[in-house]
């Protein structure tokens, strides 16, 4: 199993060729030279590897997931791992030669077309790492942009990203404030934000423009723009998010899918890859990467950040997703978690916690259990293979439902929350 | 090719694939149904969205031939030099979709997540025996973020001791574009300093430059010329005293695997590139994942959370206040170092075999090509190699590029290193037979020769692709960055 195709004569031969007795001859001025082999275990059959690491995944345990917080279970239909393991998708390389990277290219513009009309923006790239940074350099494209240091958000945004931020803010500079002034350079808002509501931000986004400020929001949970106002159509210059839901598995958090999508004034100022379309000398339609002088290998120094390798196959991946889901699938998978949810937290409040959401929500919503209680209840509910929410501390839980929660899980859900409170 | 977009197909079966037939039973979608967000207050409610309605039979054809327009290290050679285009073993695909390792939700309790923690933790041992450094972070997506974080810790490092003199980074003429963006996206200048004329840096030049004012020198090691630095030694030396740190972009990190640890050559962060050296595939431009390993002394700095063995239980530690912070929302690519973990694995103590027969191919391969093309430097090479193609003359290396596609050949890396005039960078791995190496040694030869007798037949090339030459000006001049909807008028 060690994929040297190279037999024992190739390569005699070839050191002939080259001129020298042996390999080592090759690399004598490399210093300091390691005397052993390195101190690993030994190499294993494919058979033992799997054998391994079969044993390995199944100490993890799989529960039934009430809980979001960031990473959302979604059913992903069959078809998506069948054509990305393909290996024209899997093996390729970044499309630098595009006459060899069609299939790359124009499932990128298919996935930037897709990130446009659901945000309702001009120009999307061809991802990001994952929500988290692509947020952070929504913020320095902003101080970048305006020539401002401040960077304005707003409460409710989920507090790992405001770790992200404030880590990359740190790093060129810039202090994250509540307060929105002539130096802030952008007003950022999640919705739907992180305890579920969703937010009329009119109001914020004129307030931010009013200051000359950029306004920014971050979806991190994008399956309910299938059927909530796109971001576009209330006043965001940026949109930033988390693809995750579209078609990526859990993963224990990576390999994830960020994006960014802006108004035109801002295309020629965003990281990463962007594809564009054109034509060949035959006048046949084609894709390319486009206005690559942004970019690290052309301006260096100078360039609009230093992202290289994204996640392209992700991308691709969350496209065909959206393919197979279609319109009806899309709106079908956010009305199934939205009357989920809804009716979960009926429930729940009809066995004697209180709905701590003063706005409408999406699929995850805050319950208040009776003082002292919330822990025992999130535990009992693990002993029965459920992860009852995220634990937000002083008996409040962040709960969250998607088409994967079935009616009798939502059921046991509550029965056992009763049963542990009385 | 048809966009998606553009099928006439108006299927509404697809929400069958997410229905819940047990739900269907007792009223429960009745239940349900009185939950449908009609009406959200303060128009908070979508009025259309001009999404496609295909059918899977369709979307399935769609997306397999667009598939058919890409080349992959699947179908052939891709010497891209410095991406490392090795072979991607299947077996690592099946282990990462192991139901206990892709379907954890990460915020899991802990008690749910030692399969994958501990794979966690063990992947960070074995990157410490491999460089020789201290302690890994897993977080970093990529070798740019990786870098990123490097620069962020050394940035915290130098705040703590009270040296908040030292603003600059140095780095070599040879230097990867994202080193000196990095150094932007921290507030950092850049001195960039020669190479000599054996392709080392110049180390006089080096010596001058290192004043207090300098935090970092960043070098690729080998470097992207394909040459081991001679002077490493002396390097981290003179860094050393001069109280300055070294950073080791591992990008090249195939040509050392077992030979030599950076930790020995004085490097006190280094960056390792997953999906170059240690074959997760590289899906077109990402996910990769770019491991950022550290001496003891920069350990505290590093994002959190990190994952410690307490008593034979594995568990994240979220306690160290110098750390930076954080650079994503949990852990980093998960699935990516599954791949890397069971590559390494696989290969054992005997890992020493990738880099000799990197090194063996690159140099027998340069042996192959000496006499055609320009070799700037006359020394063996290490796992890679740059040729420049200037006796024919300006943009040839693009030409050549193109031609070489005719013959059934990703082309090289073109127009890098800088310090190269129409540099070709050609990396072979050595995951490639000898009969490949032959193969391709020929096709440059012929181009060659066919640049030397109808060079405006070369110009022109390719033939034999799905497409011809692309224009990317025009894709500049008149942008078309996504499909738009027609106007439905109302």
């Amino acid at each position: 199993m060690d994929f040297i195709p190279t037999t024992d004569a190739d390569k005699q031969y070839m050191l002939n060729q080259i001129g020298v007795k042996s390999v080592d001859d090759l690399i004598q001025i490399l210093k300091p030279r390691l005397q052993d082999k390195l101190d690993l275990s030994r190499p294993l059959s494919e058979l033992e590897l799997v054998n391994q690491l079969r044993f390995l995944s199944q100490k993890n345990k799989l529960l039934k997931y009430f809980i979001g917080a960031g990473s959302y279970n979604h059913y992903i239909p069959a078809a998506v791992a069948h054509l990305i393991l393909r290996g024209e998708f899997l093996t390729g390389y970044t499309p630098y030669q595009p006459e060899m990277s069609q299939g790359t290219l124009h499932a990128m513009y298919e996935f930037q077309t897709y990130i446009c009309i659901l945000t309702g923006m001009d120009v999307s790239n061809g991802s990001l790492y994952d929500g988290s940074s692509a947020l952070a350099e929504a913020a320095l494209l902003s101080s970048s942009y305006k020539g401002r240091n401040s960077i304005f958000v707003s409460k409710g945004l989920n507090p790992e990203y405001f770790k992200v931020l404030k880590t990359y803010c740190e790093g060129a500079g810039l202090i994250i404030t509540n307060v929105l002034n002539e130096d802030t350079a952008c007003v950022i808002a999640q919705n739907p934000d992180f305890y579920g509501n969703i937010e009329n931000l009119q109001y914020l986004s004129e307030q931010a423009h009013k200051t000359g400020a950029l306004f920014i929001v971050c979806v991190i949970e994008p399956t309910s723009l299938a059927i909530l106002e796109p971001p576009g159509n209330y006043g965001a210059d940026i949109v930033v998010g988390e693809g995750q839901s579209f078609g990526l598995p859990m993963n224990f958090g990576g390999p994830y899918l960020g994006f960014i999508a802006v108004k035109n004034f801002l295309f020629k100022k965003i990281p990463g890859r962007i594809c564009g379309m054109t034509t060949d000398i035959n006048g046949n339609k084609g894709f390319v990467l486009t206005f690559q002088a942004r970019e690290q290998h052309i301006r260096r120094e100078k360039a609009t950040s230093n992202i290289t390798t994204n996640v392209a196959l992700m991308a691709i991946a969350s496209t065909i997703y959206l393919s197979l889901m279609g319109r009806t699938g899309l709106v079908s998978v956010a009305e199934s978690s939205y009357s989920r949810a809804h009716y979960l937290r009926d429930k729940l409040e009809s066995v004697g916690l209180t709905s701590l959401n003063t706005k409408p929500f999406y699929n995850e919503f805050i319950m208040q259990a009776p003082f002292g209680t919330s822990k025992r209840i999130l535990s009992n509910l693990l002993g029965n293979g459920i992860l009852g929410g995220y634990d937000l501390g002083e008996d409040k839980m962040l709960i969250c439902c998607t088409e994967m929660n079935p009616i009798k899980d939502i059921t046991s859900f509550v029965s056992i929350t009763k049963e542990t409170i009385t | 090719m048809k966009l998606i977009f553009e099928y006439n197909e108006n299927d509404s079966q697809h929400i069958s694939s997410i229905q819940d037939l047990d739900d269907n039973e007792n009223n429960n979608v009745e239940r349900l149904g009185k939950y449908i967000p009609v009406g959200l207050p303060n128009g908070l409610l979508r009025k259309e969205l001009p999404l496609p309605n295909v059918s899977e039979p369709t979307v399935v054809r769609h997306y397999t031939n667009i598939s058919h327009l890409n080349y992959g290290i699947d179908m052939g050679f891709y010497p891209l030099g410095s991406c490392t285009m090795k072979y991607n073993p299947r077996v690592n695909e099946d282990i990462a979709r192991l139901d206990g390792f892709q379907n954890l939700h990460p915020l899991s309790h802990e008690d749910c997540n030692q399969g994958s923690l501990q794979l966690m933790w063990e992947l960070e041992q074995d990157l410490k025996t491999i460089t020789g450094m201290d302690a890994f972070s897993l977080q970093p997506a990529a070798g740019a973020q990786a870098e990123l974080l490097g620069v962020m810790m050394a940035k915290a490092y130098f705040r703590r001791e009270h040296q908040k003199q030292r603003t600059k980074i140095i780095i070599p003429d040879s230097a990867h574009g994202t080193n000196p963006a990095t150094a932007s996206m921290c507030r950092f200048k850049t001195i960039t300093i020669p190479s000599d004329t054996r392709g080392n840096l110049d180390i006089y030049k080096f010596g001058q430059a290192l004043q207090d004012d300098v935090a970092l020198v960043m070098l690729t090691n080998p470097n992207t010329l394909g040459l081991f630095e001679e002077n490493i030694l002396e390097i981290s030396d003179l860094a050393h005293k001069n109280g300055t740190l070294m950073y080791c972009d591992g990008a090249n990190m195939n040509a050392m695997l077992g030979i030599t640890k950076p930790a020995d050559q004085g490097f006190d962060l280094i960056h390792l590139n997953l999906h170059k050296t240690f074959s997760t595939p590289h899906g077109g431009g990402g996910p990769g994942a770019g491991t950022l390993g550290v001496r003891t002394f920069l350990k505290d700095y590093l994002p959190l959370p990190r994952v410690i063995k307490n008593d034979g239980k594995y568990v994240f530690d979220y306690t160290q206040r110098k750390s930076i912070g954080t650079m994503r929302f949990c852990y980093g690519n998960f699935g990516m170092l599954v791949r890397a973990y069971s590559y390494i694995k696989s290969w054992g103590n005997n890992i020493r075999n990738v880099s000799k027969n990197a090194i063996l191919n690159a140099n027998y391969l340069l042996s192959l090509l000496k006499n055609d093309f320009e070799v700037p430097y006359d020394r063996s090479c290490a796992h890679e190699f740059v040729l420049s193609s200037k006796r024919f003359g300006d943009k040839s290396a693009m030409y050549i590029s193109k031609r070489l596609m005719d013959y059934g050949f990703h082309p090289p890396t073109i127009y890098f290193p800088l310090i190269v005039r129409e540099a070709l960078m050609i990396e072979p791995t050595e995951t490639e037979s000898k009969e490949t190496l032959v193969k391709f040694a020929s096709a440059l030869k012929c181009i060659a020769q066919e640049f030397k007798e109808k060079p405006d037949f070369v110009k022109g090339s390719p033939y034999t692709r799905h497409i011809g030459r692309l224009d990317e000006v025009a894709a500049a001049r008149k942008p078309n960055l996504r499909w738009t909807p027609p106007i439905h008028p109302d």
